[in-house]
């Protein structure tokens, strides 16, 4: 036979066998989706008589398409399922355009037909609380009442007290009408409320390492999930529900957002939470909960050396609050500020005894403003919020009031004044941990004055961590893992290590740097004297 | 009665003669010796590709639907939905770009081998044809997809047929059906691609072959003299093409899958608004000159292009003149078509 | 020699039997990659809940009629529990009406009669009407209807 006729029936056979190849490799491959899948929607009657007048009339339409999102249009929750009324209830209103009875407001009360467990757990939690208007004396006194229509109003309506006595307005989180849960899950819808001078949770998330890998990957998250049966975190960094709400593989997913919850850090002090303790357990429960969420991400020894030093910084803020508690009093019982009254009684609680005087105008700044962002800073990982925005704060509404009393003629407070020690900005006693949840620092712990001037300055901190713990205020797990680092704290504080050959050359590389840099800037500017003269004579 | 009987009895033709008459068209056709170099075959292949667009074609057209409302959401259906949907339309888009190239290599070779002489000018001129046709194939194909491009190149080419003197309007209206372009455009559309078209082709291609097989394949110099049969050698290098062919269409659809761009929009045109690649040469040229002086100067160069074996001869009557004239041009227009595609690709 | 060409036509044959198998498998997965095409995708199917009534609007024995895609759907409260019904006939495909006072079904087109759990109690019916899964939960009773995707090829 002809050689290239044989040649050429191998290369059919080549050819043949790198197609089949080919055509394998085709059956693999699929192509992306461009077009997103939406459910197909079955519209009852009832709701399509409303949709079509709605949408004649032209009310409310954006409200149908958003409805049409919900997963409440896929199962057949229509119009009328949330809607329906009886005669002589509080929003039961004629439709003009029909003869329908409808709600004009649906409550809770209707969520809870068929979400009774969220609307349970959320009733038990502090967003359905009254605390706002149990504690109101000083609405209506300071502001108007006009301008907390839109104001204080507003962000309490998510626990308003509706004529049907039930509690809340679930569509604060869950928008109306598609009532999305990956809207709810945003930080942003939290953030509504939660923002501002005196709790700024989402400025302090976003600072935090969480919001940050959340801004940075968020956008390709999706955040539909459900954590209802035990199901792991599918997103990588949390959000603020993941650890106040979500479940996960050992929590049950709640709608309770102090069900985690170990302290009052909001209140004028800070104490161990004792809300719902019958069905919510103690406060060390609580933090269990917590941590059982952290444990998601990170390692025990991490979250907890970090909830510590959080919950250290709470009880601080607790003797920062008694200096000013004092001060405000004894100015009060000297006559030099005085209380709201009316009709010869005091109006209101100390606490909001009016701010027209510069002591309890900083008193009151010093704990719902500045007070607050400390310690949630410190619960929250936003350091800048902690520090600059909290305690430096803090300690200068203290220094404030001090120099107020002083300058009205308070022996003691010019005493303070007039000192040039520098322990006297501390007039309260101290919490501390050796340490941070960070890591092992060095030179950082040779600095503070406080440790190095005074030689008992542990033992006095642990005497108070001590007595935290023997009145409850901390836990057993917490006063162990506190003692072993008191007793390792040369380790913990880094001072072991601190004069060694390899931290030593490297600290001296940078000291030798910032001298340089010192004497660079007085010769730039400091020594710099120009020729010119100034034009206001002195 | 075995079943070859009982058939022949119920369709009585000549079966001796039928196998006669095959083997001595098909089977023994005389090949001439040049045509073992593959450069030489260049016909076979866009054949090969219009069997295979028939065959995809056929496919596609089981799920298409021509409206303006379903066209490109059918198209992506087929494309994401559809198992093995991406394949079929991978191949039929990558077979109509070949397809293309194969005729542009085609009529290259048979252009600087002077085989469109005497007496096959009749033939050259059905070539021609059939590369005007495939090139109807590609716009109508291109159009149906009704993206944004298909939406906005079947607007502006149609738009064009209008500045034809005295029937212009009139052969706008027949083209769109109607005076803008509208679902009765897309309805046309197709029924050309998938009904009008590919019947002219498979006459125009018999007309072709036809013609082709009486005068027998133009034999150029150098090479030795002689023919050896059609089969096995000529069938087995059609076979191993069109493996190759499909192989490199399938891998070229996993490489770069078939685009879907974006729903046509009537109301607001692309920023880049560019026909496909083989429209460049002209479409560069319609935006360098008026536009009546281009449709007259295109419509010149194809007249001038299809019957160049009868413009040839009055030029010079001494061979070697002609040759070298038509070797000019030819090579003129390739420098002149490329610069303004490449011009259109990379500059414009 | 007799070997030689023994030998020669056996190779010949292998070669030719590799290169028309290879070409016959070549051809086979392009043909059943296009009969693939052509064959409609068999999706597993799966289903969601669909509210169709509340507890407290349903006295026992009483039916309530709902549209489903265009085909009304028969809610029953019967003394065990609830049913829920397509109100296609399974006969020819006419619509059943509930007769509230015999508490029954019944399909106008050929005299077919449903009981109220859906049996044929006369008529040409083949079988008991179709039924759809049911799930209560609290107040409301769901069914289980197919999940499906807006759009023209579903």
């Amino acid at each position: 036979m002809d050689s290239t006729v044989k040649a050429q029936q191998w290369l059919i056979g080549i050819f043949s066998v790198l197609l089949v190849v080919i055509l394998i490799i085709i059956a693999g491959v699929e192509m992306k989706a461009s077009k997103e899948q939406k459910p197909h929607i079955e519209i009852d009657a009832t709701s399509a008589q409303c949709i079509n007048c709605h949408q004649r009339e032209n009310v409310a339409v954006k409200q149908i398409d958003a409805w049409k999102e919900s997963k409440h249009a896929v199962m057949g929750i229509g119009c009328n399922e949330c809607h329906h009324a009886k005669e002589g209830e509080f929003d039961a209103q004629r439709c003009p355009k029909s003869d329908f009875l409808i709600a004009r407001h649906p409550t809770p009360k209707d969520c809870a037909e068929c979400h009774s467990q969220e609307v349970a757990e959320f009733a038990n939690s502090k967003h359905a609380h009254q605390f706002w208007l149990l504690k109101n004396a000083d609405r209506a006194v300071f502001e108007n009442p006009i301008s907390t229509r839109h104001g204080c109003e507003e962000c309490h309506q998510v626990g308003n007290l509706w004529p049907d006595g039930s509690v809340g307005e679930c569509d604060v989180c869950h928008p109306k009408h598609s009532f999305s849960k990956a809207v709810a899950r945003q930080p942003e819808t939290c953030g509504e409320c939660h923002l501002g001078p005196d709790h700024p949770q989402i400025e302090m998330y976003l600072e935090s390492k969480h919001g940050n890998i959340f801004k940075a990957k968020g956008k390709d998250w999706d955040m539909d999930y459900s954590t209802k049966n035990f199901e792991p975190i599918p997103i990588e960094a949390p959000v603020c529900v993941t650890c106040h709400m979500d479940g996960n593989e050992t929590q049950p997913m709640t709608h309770n957002v102090s069900a985690r919850l170990a302290w009052e850090s909001q209140m004028t002090w800070s104490y161990r939470t004792v809300w719902d303790e019958e069905n919510l357990g103690s406060w060390e429960v609580k933090r269990e909960r917590m941590e059982a969420i952290c444990a998601s991400c990170h390692a025990p020894d991490f979250y907890e050396t970090y909830l510590l030093t959080a919950d250290l910084v709470n009880l601080q803020y607790n003797e920062i609050r008694r200096q000013f508690v004092y001060w405000t009093k004894k100015l009060t019982k000297n006559g030099l500020i005085k209380r709201l009254k009316e009709d010869g009684k005091f109006y209101s609680n100390p606490v909001l005894n009016g701010w027209d005087e510069d002591p309890e105008h900083d008193m009151y700044y010093g704990w719902h403003h500045e007070g607050r962002r400390f310690r949630f800073g410190a619960e929250m990982m936003a350091a800048d919020y902690t520090q600059w925005h909290g305690i430096w704060e803090v300690q200068e509404d203290l220094m404030e009031v001090i120099k107020w009393a002083a300058e009205h003629g308070d022996a003691e407070a010019k005493k303070i004044v007039h000192s040039t020690s520098p322990s006297k900005f501390t007039t309260y006693t101290l919490y501390d941990i050796p340490g941070n949840a960070w890591g092992i620092p060095t030179y950082t712990n040779t600095t503070p004055y406080l440790y190095n001037k005074y030689p008992d300055y542990w033992d006095r901190i642990y005497a108070n961590v001590k007595t935290a713990y023997e009145k409850g205020l901390l836990s057993k797990k917490q006063w162990d893992l506190w003692e072993e680092r008191f007793e390792n704290k040369d380790h913990y504080l880094g001072l072991k290590y601190t004069h060694t050959p390899a931290v030593d050359s490297t600290w001296n590389f940078y000291k030798a740097r910032n001298e340089y840099d010192l004497k660079k800037m007085k010769e730039q500017v400091i020594d710099l004297k120009l020729p010119g003269k100034p034009f206001f004579k002195k | 009665m075995s079943m070859k009987e009982w058939f022949k009895e119920r369709f009585p033709i000549d079966y001796e003669k039928f196998v006669e008459i095959n083997e001595n068209i098909f089977l023994k056709e005389p090949i001439p010796n040049h045509m073992k170099k593959w450069w030489y075959c260049s016909g076979a292949m866009p054949l090969i590709l219009f069997m295979l667009q028939v065959v995809t074609g056929i496919l596609l057209s089981f799920y298409f639907v021509p409206s303006p409302e379903m066209a490109f959401e059918s198209v992506r259906h087929i494309t994401e939905e559809i198992r093995m949907g991406f394949w079929v339309r991978g191949i039929h888009r990558w077979g109509s770009n070949l397809m293309v190239i194969a005729l542009l290599l085609h009529i290259t070779r048979v252009f600087f081998t002077n085989a469109y002489r005497k007496p096959r000018e009749l033939n050259w001129i059905v070539g021609v044809m059939l590369f005007l046709l495939t090139l109807a194939f590609a716009f109508t194909g291109y159009s149906l997809l009704n993206n944004q491009l298909a939406y906005w190149a079947t607007t502006v080419g149609t738009n064009m047929f209008k500045q034809v003197p005295v029937v212009g309007g009139l052969l706008l209206d027949f083209l769109r059906g109607g005076e803008d372009v509208t679902a009765n455009t897309l309805t046309r559309f197709f029924m050309i691609h998938v009904m009008f078209l590919p019947l002219t082709m498979f006459l125009v291609i018999a007309v072709h072959i036809i013609i082709l097989r009486v005068h027998g394949v133009s034999e150029p110099e150098g090479f030795p003299k002689g023919h050896y049969a059609f089969y096995p050698h000529h069938f087995f290098k059609i076979i191993i093409l069109t493996l190759f062919i499909l192989s490199v269409m399938s891998a070229l659809t996993v490489i770069f899958p078939p685009g879907l761009g974006t729903p046509a929009d009537p109301a607001q045109t692309p920023l880049h608004i560019k026909p496909e690649w083989y429209f460049f040469p002209s479409y560069r040229f319609l935006k360098l000159v008026p536009l009546l002086v281009g449709i007259a100067l295109t419509t010149a160069f194809v007249l001038g292009f299809m019957f160049w074996p009868f413009i040839e001869p009055i030029i010079s009557k001494d061979l070697k003149v002609r040759t070298k004239f038509s070797y000019f041009v030819g090579s003129l227009t390739i420098v002149f078509t490329v610069g303004l595609t490449v011009w259109e690709m990379f500059f414009a | 020699m007799a070997q030689n060409e023994n030998k020669q036509s056996r190779r010949d044959f292998i070669r030719n039997t590799t290169v028309v198998g290879a070409l016959i498998i070549a051809i086979g997965t392009f043909l059943r990659h296009a009969i693939v095409y052509l064959l409609p995708k068999k999706k597993k199917k799966t289903y969601h809940k669909y509210l169709v009534a509340k507890k407290t609007e349903m006295p026992v024995n009483k039916a309530k009629k709902i549209t489903l895609s265009g085909k009304p759907v028969y809610v029953v409260r019967l003394n065990e529990g609830y049913k829920v019904f397509s109100g296609v006939c399974t006969h020819l495909g006419c619509i059943v009406r509930w007769e509230e006072q015999k508490g029954r079904f019944y399909c106008p087109c050929h005299q077919g009669v449903f009981s109220k759990n859906g049996q044929v109690l006369s008529g040409p019916p083949p079988r008991p009407l179709d039924e759809f899964e049911v799930h209560l939960e609290q107040n409301l009773v769901f069914i289980k209807v197919e999940d499906k995707m807006e759009g023209p090829w579903t």
